[in-house]
C-alpha cells in the first residue's frame, strides 16, 4: 500500500464522523499559533481558566445537543436551568435548611425534569414545531421564576453549594491556577451521556427519531415517549448546568444564563451536530464548547477588544456551516448520477 | 357553494365559478389568523378597558401604543416574509441596530463640524443607514441561498457577527443624537394618530401588496409551500430567495430608523428581546413557520393584540414578566387550538367523503366543506 | 408445502381507511397462509400501501379487524406487529440515512426483544451472518444515506430478514435490483416460504408477480375486486382486474396531415449512466409515446428535455432555437411544459388552493409589466380552464389536497396549459387516476394537439398509447431501440419489444 492510499483509508477515521477531527485540528494550531504569539498563553493557567469558563456552556450544550440529534432546536434550556438552580437556593434559603449537595442536586433535577416533560409533552402530543414551542415556554417559565419565585439577587449561598464554590481540584498557588472540582460532576455527566448516546437503546433511537421519525415509529420505536423522556432528560441536565453556573458565581441571580441561548447552539452546531437531526456527538459537541472558548480566551490576550468575541464566532460558524454546506451541495450531484446508473 | 358539475348547465357553472373567483380574489387568504387575531383584540380591550378604564383608555396611553407598535411590527412583517419562503431571519434586530447606530455615528460626526449641514443631509443620513440594512440582507441571502446554508444557521451566524460589529463599533455604549428631523417627525401626529403608526400602515399595505398581488409575492408563497414544485413549475429559488433576504434586510433597516426615531439613541443592545417576539408576532398572526401561508394582516393585529396586552398589563399594573408568561400563553395556547382544530375537521372530512363513496355520489364534491370557509363562500356568492 | 386447508396465519376483514378526502380502503378482506406467497397486486393509489401500513400497526384503520392465528388484535402498534412476526420491507425502504448499515439491520430486531442497550461491535456478527446468508456485499460500517439505491434496498431486505419473521409483506422490493440479484432473492422467497413464512408480494411486474405467487389479492381504488389461486390468472386477465377494463385497443388518433417542419428536434443526446445517442423529432399536434422498462432511461430522457437533468452532449431544438442545457427557465420559455411523475411533491403544492396552483407557472404572462397581477386575466384563466378541464371541487378556493387523484392531475395539466405550452411532456399522466378521468384526461390532451401542441406522453400503459399516439418509441437500457409508426402501432409488438 503506497503512503498515498494508505493516508486516504485513515483520512476519514482522523476526519470522524461529525468532523471531530478538523475541530481537532483547528484547536491544536490555534494553540500553537497562539503559544509563539503570546509567551503567557501556554502555561496552566490559561488552561484552568478555560477549563472553567467551559464548564457550564459544556452542560448546556451537551443538553441542546440530545435535542438537536433528535431533530429539534430548544430555546428554553436557559430559562430551565436558572428556574431550577434559583428555585432551589431560594427555598433552601427560605426554609433555612441545607439538604445537602445531593438533595439540592436532586431537586434542581426534579424541577428541571418537570419543566422539561411541559416541553416534551406539547411538542410530541401534539406535534408542534419545537423552536416555537421552547420559544413560548421559555417566556413562561422566565416569567414564573421572576414572578412567583423571585426575583431578588441571592449572595448567600446554602453551606453544602459554597463549599463547593471554592473547593479546588488541583490548585497551583504559586501561579494562582486553581481548576475547580466541578470538573468532576461535569466530566461524569458528559461520559454518562456520550455513553448513553451509543450504547443504549434510548440513545440509538434519538439518533433514529432524527434521521427519519416515521422509520423509527415503523421500527417500533416509542417515539413519543422517547421523545418526553428525552425533554425530561434535557430539563434535567439543564439544571444541573444551572446549579453549576450558581456554584461558580456564588451567587444566585435569576436574570443570568437567559440570553446565552444562541451562543450554546451555535457551539454545538460548530460541533458538527447537523441543525436537521441525526447527526452529533458528545466529542465534537464539546470540542465546539472548547474552540469557542479558546478564541475568546485567545482574543483576550491578544490585546482584541472583548467586542470582536461575539463577531469571531459567528464568523466562524459560517465558515464551517458554509463548507458543511458545499460540500453537502456537491454530494448530493454526485449521488444523483450515481443511482442514475444503477437504475 | 360547491358546484353541482352534473346538474347545471355550462352556462350556470360558468357564471358561478366566475363569482367563486372573484370572491376568492377579493378577499385572498381570509385564514386563521385574521379573525382570530380581530377577536383576541377586541377581547383584550375591552378587559383592560374594564379593568382600568382611567389608566388604558387614556389618550395618552393609546397613542403609546400606536408610537411602539411599529418597529417590533415592521420587524415582526420582515420576519413573517423569511417564514412564507419556510425560513427565518434571527439576525432582524441586529441589522435594524446596525442601521440605527451608522444614522447616530454619521449625525454626531458632522454635527460636530457643521451643525446646519448635518441637519440638512438628515435625509441621506437616513437613506445610508437603510443601504446597510439592505447589504446586510444581502449578505444573508448570499449565504442562504448561493452557499445554501440553512436559513436559522446562517442568520444565527450573521446576528452574531452584526452585532458583534455594533458592539465594536459602539464600544458597548449607547450613542446620542440623530437627525432632529426625525425626532420631529416620531413625535408629529395627523388626526391624533401617529405618523409612525400610519408609516407602520403603509408599510403594511405595500408588503401585503407585495406578497399578494405580484408575480414575486406568489412566487414566495409558492417557494414556500412545496420547494420542489416550485423548481418543477419554473420557479427559480435564487430570486425567491435574494428577493426576500433583501427586503427583509430593508424592512430591518427601516425598523432601525424608528429606533432612533422614537428615541435619538442607538446602542448594541437594544430591543435584544424583539427577536423571539417578533417570531411569536409572527406565528400568532398565522404565519405557517414551515412556509407558505402568511398573511400581513394576521400580523398586523398579532402586533396590535401584544401592545394591547402589555400595556393593558402595565395599567393594572402587572410587570413586563407576566407579560411574557402571557406571551407563551397565547401562542402555545393557539398552536394547541389550530392543531385540535385541524385534527377535528380531517376526521369531519373523512366522514363526509366516506358518505359520498357510500351513495356512489361524486367524488371531491363536498372534500373540504370545512365550517368556515363554506360559511364564507356562501354568503358571498349569493 | 403447506397445505390449502391449513389455518390463515394472518386475516383482515372489512377494513376501511380514510385520508383527508380520499377513501383508500374501502372494506378490503384478506387472509394469508402459511408457507404461500400472496401476491398483493393494484395500480399505484390502488391502496395496496396503506393496507400494509395498516397490517404493520403504522397506521390505525376507521373499521374492520385485524387476526392472527385467529385471534383478534385490537390497538395495532409497529412494535406488537413486529413481535406478533409481522416484517414488512417498504417501498420508500424506511431505513435511518444517518446510521451504518449494520445498525439499520439489527436495530428493529432489539426493540422487538425489548432490549435496553446496544452494543454495536456485538450486533455486528448478527448483520453479518444475514448478508452472507443471502449472498450480498454490503458495506457493513457505511452509513445509509451514502449507499446506492439498489444497496439500500438489500439493507431493508436484509433487516426484515434478520427477524424470524412469519409475515413478510415486500412492497415493490425488485425496482432497484439487478436480475441476479432478484433471482436471487427469488431463491430466498422459496427458502422462506418452504420454512412456512407467509409472504406476501407486492409489485408491477406482473410477470414476475405471476412467477412466484400462488395466491393473489387484486385492489382497484381501495376496493378488494378480485382474489383466489394465482394459476387462474395470466398477464392479461391481471391487467383487466387491476384496471377495471378490456384491454382496450381502439385507436382515435389525431390526423397530422402533411408534415411540415417538426417542432422539437432532439439530436444524439447524451448522458452516461441514463441514456446514448437519443435522437427524435415531434411535429406540431403530434403525440408521441414514449414506452420501455421501468430504469430504462425514459424517464431520464424527458427530464433532460426538461432542463431537470444537464446532458454531457447532443442538442434539442424548438422551432430551430436551442435550448440551454439544464436549464428549465429555458425550457419553460421556449414553450415546454412538464407533468412530472410524482404529481404529489413535484407536481403540485398541496396545501395551496386550486386558483393558486392552476396559475403557479404563469404568474409572469398574468402581471401587468411584469409587476402588478392582472387580477381581471388571473380569473378569466382560472375559470376558463377549471371549466374546460371539468375539475370537481367545491370552489377554486379548496386546497389541492381535498382532492381525488384524476383532479390533481388535472390541475396540474391546467397548470401547464395556462401558460400556453407549444409541447407539453407528460410522465405517466394516468397513474393512479380512476378509469373515468383517465379518458378525459386523454380526451383533453387529443384536443390540446389539434390545436397545435405537440405531445409527448411517457406510459407503462401500452393500451394508452396504443389509443392516442400517432408514433410510440421504445427506450431499452436508455437507447432508443425501436419507433413504432401509426399504422405500426400494436399493443402485442409493443410490449415484446419493451420486454426483450
Amino acid at each position: 500500500m503506497t503512503l498515498a492510499q494508505r493516508m486516504k483509508t485513515l483520512a476519514p477515521r482522523l476526519v470522524g464522523a461529525n468532523n471531530e477531527g478538523v475541530l481537532a485540528i483547528i484547536i491544536v494550531v490555534l494553540i500553537i499559533v497562539m503559544s509563539l504569539l503570546s509567551p503567557s498563553f501556554f502555561t496552566v493557567h490559561t488552561l484552568f481558566s478555560i477549563v472553567r469558563s467551559a464548564l457550564v456552556p459544556s452542560i448546556l450544550a451537551i443538553a441542546v445537543l440530545l435535542v438537536i440529534i433528535s431533530g429539534g432546536i430548544d430555546v428554553s434550556f436557559a430559562a430551565i436551568a436558572i428556574f431550577a438552580a434559583y428555585t432551589t437556593v431560594h427555598l433552601a434559603q427560605q426554609g433555612q435548611f441545607d439538604p445537602g449537595i445531593i438533595g439540592i442536586l436532586l431537586f434542581a433535577c426534579a424541577i428541571g425534569a418537570v419543566l422539561g416533560f411541559v416541553n416534551g409533552a406539547v411538542i410530541a402530543r401534539f406535534r408542534l414545531p419545537t423552536l416555537i414551542v421552547t420559544l413560548a415556554t421559555q417566556g413562561i417559565f422566565r416569567g414564573i421564576l421572576l414572578v412567583y419565585i423571585g426575583s431578588r439577587y441571592i449572595a448567600q449561598l446554602p453551606d453544602s453549594m459554597a463549599g463547593l464554590s471554592t473547593a479546588n481540584l488541583i490548585a497551583i498557588d504559586s501561579s494562582r491556577s486553581y481548576l475547580p472540582l466541578l470538573v468532576v460532576p461535569v466530566a461524569v455527566i458528559v461520559l454518562i451521556v456520550a455513553w448513553m448516546l451509543r450504547r443504549t437503546m434510548f440513545g440509538r433511537g434519538i439518533y433514529a427519531i432524527g434521521g427519519d421519525t416515521e422509520a423509527a415509529r415503523r421500527a417500533g420505536f416509542p417515539v413519543v415517549r422517547f421523545q418526553i423522556i428525552l425533554y425530561m432528560m434535557v430539563g434535567a441536565i439543564a439544571a444541573i448546568g444551572g446549579l453549576i453556573h450558581v456554584i461558580l458565581n456564588r451567587n444566585a441571580n435569576p436574570q443570568d444564563i437567559v440570553g446565552t441561548e444562541l451562543d450554546v447552539i451555535a457551539a454545538v452546531v460548530l460541533g458538527g451536530a447537523s441543525i436537521f437531526g441525526g447527526r452529533g456527538s458528545v466529542l465534537g459537541t464539546v470540542l465546539g464548547v472548547v474552540l469557542v472558548q479558546l478564541i475568546n480566551n485567545s482574543l483576550l490576550l491578544m490585546g482584541v477588544p472583548t467586542a470582536w468575541q461575539r463577531a469571531a464566532v459567528g464568523l466562524l460558524l459560517v465558515v464551517g456551516v458554509g463548507i458543511q454546506a458545499l460540500s453537502a451541495r456537491r454530494a448530493s450531484r454526485r449521488t444523483f448520477v450515481l443511482d442514475t446508473v444503477e437504475a | 357553494m360547491p358546484i353541482r358539475t352534473h346538474q347545471s348547465a355550462a352556462g350556470q357553472v360558468n357564471s358561478r365559478i366566475d363569482n367563486t373567483v372573484r370572491t376568492w380574489i377579493s378577499h385572498i387568504h381570509v385564514d386563521r389568523g385574521i379573525g382570530r387575531m380581530l377577536v383576541l383584540l377586541v377581547i383584550a380591550f375591552a378587559l383592560f378597558a374594564v379593568l382600568n378604564p382611567r389608566v388604558f383608555m387614556n389618550p395618552l396611553n393609546l397613542q403609546n401604543i400606536m408610537v411602539s407598535a411599529p418597529e417590533v411590527g415592521i420587524l415582526a412583517i420582515a420576519m413573517t416574509l423569511a417564514m412564507l419562503t419556510g425560513g427565518i431571519d434571527l439576525s432582524l434586530v441586529s441589522i435594524a441596530n446596525l442601521t440605527a447606530i451608522t444614522i447616530s455615528t454619521m449625525y454626531t460626526g458632522l454635527v460636530g463640524s457643521d451643525p446646519a449641514l448635518a441637519e440638512s443631509l438628515g435625509g441621506v443620513i437616513v437613506l445610508v443607514g437603510i443601504a446597510v440594512g439592505v447589504l446586510a440582507g444581502l449578505i444573508n441571502a448570499f449565504l442562504i441561498s448561493t452557499v445554501g446554508i440553512t436559513p436559522i444557521l446562517a442568520t444565527l451566524a450573521t446576528m452574531q457577527i452584526f452585532n458583534g460589529i455594533a458592539i465594536v463599533w459602539t464600544g458597548g455604549k449607547t450613542l446620542y443624537g440623530a437627525p432632529q428631523a426625525l425626532s420631529a417627525v416620531g413625535k408629529s401626529t395627523v388626526a391624533g394618530v401617529p405618523v409612525l403608526f400610519l408609516l407602520f400602515l403603509v408599510v403594511a399595505i405595500v408588503i401585503g401588496l407585495l406578497v399578494n398581488r405580484t408575480p414575486f409575492g406568489r412566487k414566495t408563497q409558492l417557494q414556500g409551500a412545496n420547494p420542489t414544485a416550485a423548481r418543477f413549475s419554473g420557479i427559480r429559488s435564487a430570486s425567491v430567495l435574494y428577493g426576500t433576504y433583501l427586503t427583509t434586510g430593508l424592512l430591518g433597516g427601516l425598523a432601525g430608523v424608528l429606533f432612533v426615531t422614537r428615541n435619538p439613541t442607538a446602542s448594541a443592545d437594544y430591543g435584544t428581546s424583539y427577536v423571539l417576539l417578533v417570531i411569536v408576532i409572527a406565528v400568532l398572526g398565522g404565519t405557517n413557520p414551515m412556509g407558505g401561508f402568511a398573511t400581513v394582516t394576521g400580523v398586523v393585529l398579532a402586533t396590535l393584540v401584544l401592545q394591547v396586552v402589555q400595556s393593558g398589563f402595565n395599567a393594572i399594573r402587572l410587570s413586563s414578566y407576566e407579560y411574557s408568561i402571557a406571551q407563551g400563553v397565547i401562542l402555545i395556547g393557539v398552536m394547541v387550538f389550530d392543531q385540535l382544530r385541524f385534527r377535528r375537521r380531517t376526521r369531519y372530512v373523512a366522514s363526509t367523503q366516506t358518505r359520498n363513496i357510500a351513495s356512489m355520489s361524486n367524488v371531491g364534491e363536498d372534500a373540504d366543506e370545512t365550517p368556515d370557509t363554506a360559511g364564507a363562500d356562501s354568503v358571498e356568492t349569493k | 408445502m403447506a397445505e390449502r386447508n391449513e389455518a390463515p396465519v394472518l386475516e383482515v376483514r372489512g377494513i376501511v381507511k380514510v385520508f383527508g378526502g380520499v377513501t383508500a380502503l374501502d372494506g378490503v378482506s384478506m387472509s394469508l397462509l402459511p408457507g404461500r406467497v400472496h401476491c398483493l397486486a393494484g395500480e399505484n393509489g390502488s391502496g395496496k400501501s396503506t393496507l400494509i401500513k395498516i397490517i404493520s400497526g403504522v397506521d390505525t384503520p376507521d373499521a374492520g379487524e385485524i387476526l392472527i392465528d385467529g385471534e383478534a388484535m385490537s390497538g395495532m402498534t409497529p412494535a406488537r406487529a413486529l413481535r406478533a412476526g409481522i416484517q414488512v420491507i417498504y417501498q420508500d425502504f424506511s431505513l435511518f440515512p444517518n446510521l451504518t448499515v449494520a445498525e439499520n439491520i439489527v436495530l428493529p430486531a432489539a426493540i422487538a426483544s425489548r432490549k435496553k442497550l446496544f452494543n454495536r461491535a456485538r450486533s455486528r456478527p448478527g448483520a453479518q451472518r444475514i448478508v452472507d446468508e443471502l449472498g450480498l456485499t454490503l458495506d457493513l460500517d457505511a452509513d445509509v444515506e451514502k449507499l446506492s439505491v439498489a444497496d439500500r434496498q438489500l439493507t431493508a431486505i436484509c433487516r426484515a430478514l434478520v427477524q424470524d419473521a412469519r409475515i413478510l409483506f415486500m412492497d415493490e422490493p425488485t425496482t432497484a435490483l439487478t436480475h441476479s440479484e432478484v433471482a436471487r432473492l427469488f431463491g430466498l422467497v422459496r427458502k422462506l416460504q418452504e420454512r412456512g413464512v407467509a409472504i406476501v408480494f407486492v409489485s408491477h411486474k406482473l410477470d414476475e408477480v405471476l412467477e412466484v405467487s400462488h395466491d393473489i389479492t387484486v385492489l382497484r381504488s381501495g376496493q378488494l375486486v378480485a382474489s383466489g389461486d394465482a394459476r387462474e390468472y395470466s398477464v392479461q386477465s391481471l391487467t383487466v382486474a387491476m384496471t377495471g377494463r378490456d384491454v382496450d385497443t381502439t385507436r382515435l388518433v389525431n390526423d397530422l396531415g402533411k408534415r411540415g417542419a417538426p417542432l422539437l428536434e432532439v439530436s444524439r443526446l447524451d448522458l452516461p449512466g441514463a441514456f446514448t445517442d437519443i435522437s427524435f423529432d415531434l411535429a406540431p399536434g403530434e403525440i408521441l409515446g414514449i414506452t420501455g422498462l421501468l430504469g430504462s432511461g425514459r424517464g431520464e430522457i424527458v427530464e433532460a428535455l426538461f432542463g431537470l437533468l444537464k446532458p454531457e452532449s447532443g442538442t434539442v431544438t424548438v422551432n430551430g432555437a436551442a435550448l440551454r442545457p439544464g436549464s428549465i427557465r429555458s425550457s419553460i420559455s421556449a414553450g415546454i411544459g412538464y407533468v412530472p411523475e410524482d404529481r404529489l411533491t413535484q407536481g403540485l403544492f398541496l396545501e395551496k388552493s386550486i386558483a393558486d396552483n392552476i396559475i403557479a407557472g404563469s404568474l409572469d404572462s398574468h402581471a401587468r409589466g411584469k409587476v402588478v397581477l392582472s387580477q381581471k386575466r388571473i380569473a378569466e384563466t382560472i375559470s376558463t380552464l377549471f371549466t374546460r378541464l371539468r375539475i370537481k371541487a367545491p370552489s377554486v378556493a379548496a386546497p389541492v389536497r381535498s382532492l381525488s387523484g384524476g383532479n390533481a392531475q388535472r390541475v396540474v395539466l391546467a397548470k401547464w396549459l395556462a401558460t400556453k405550452p407549444k409541447i407539453l411532456i407528460l410522465n405517466g399522466p394516468t397513474v393512479g387516476v380512476d378509469v373515468g378521468s383517465k379518458n378525459e384526461i386523454l380526451t383533453i390532451l387529443r384536443d390540446a394537439a389539434r390545436e397545435g401542441m405537440g405531445v409527448i406522453m411517457i406510459s407503462d400503459d401500452v393500451p394508452e398509447l396504443v389509443s392516442i399516439c400517432n408514433r410510440v418509441l421504445i427506450v431499452r437500457r436508455g437507447s432508443l431501440v425501436a419507433e413504432f409508426d401509426s399504422e405500426q402501432i400494436e399493443a402485442q409488438r409493443i410490449q415484446e419489444v419493451m420486454a426483450a
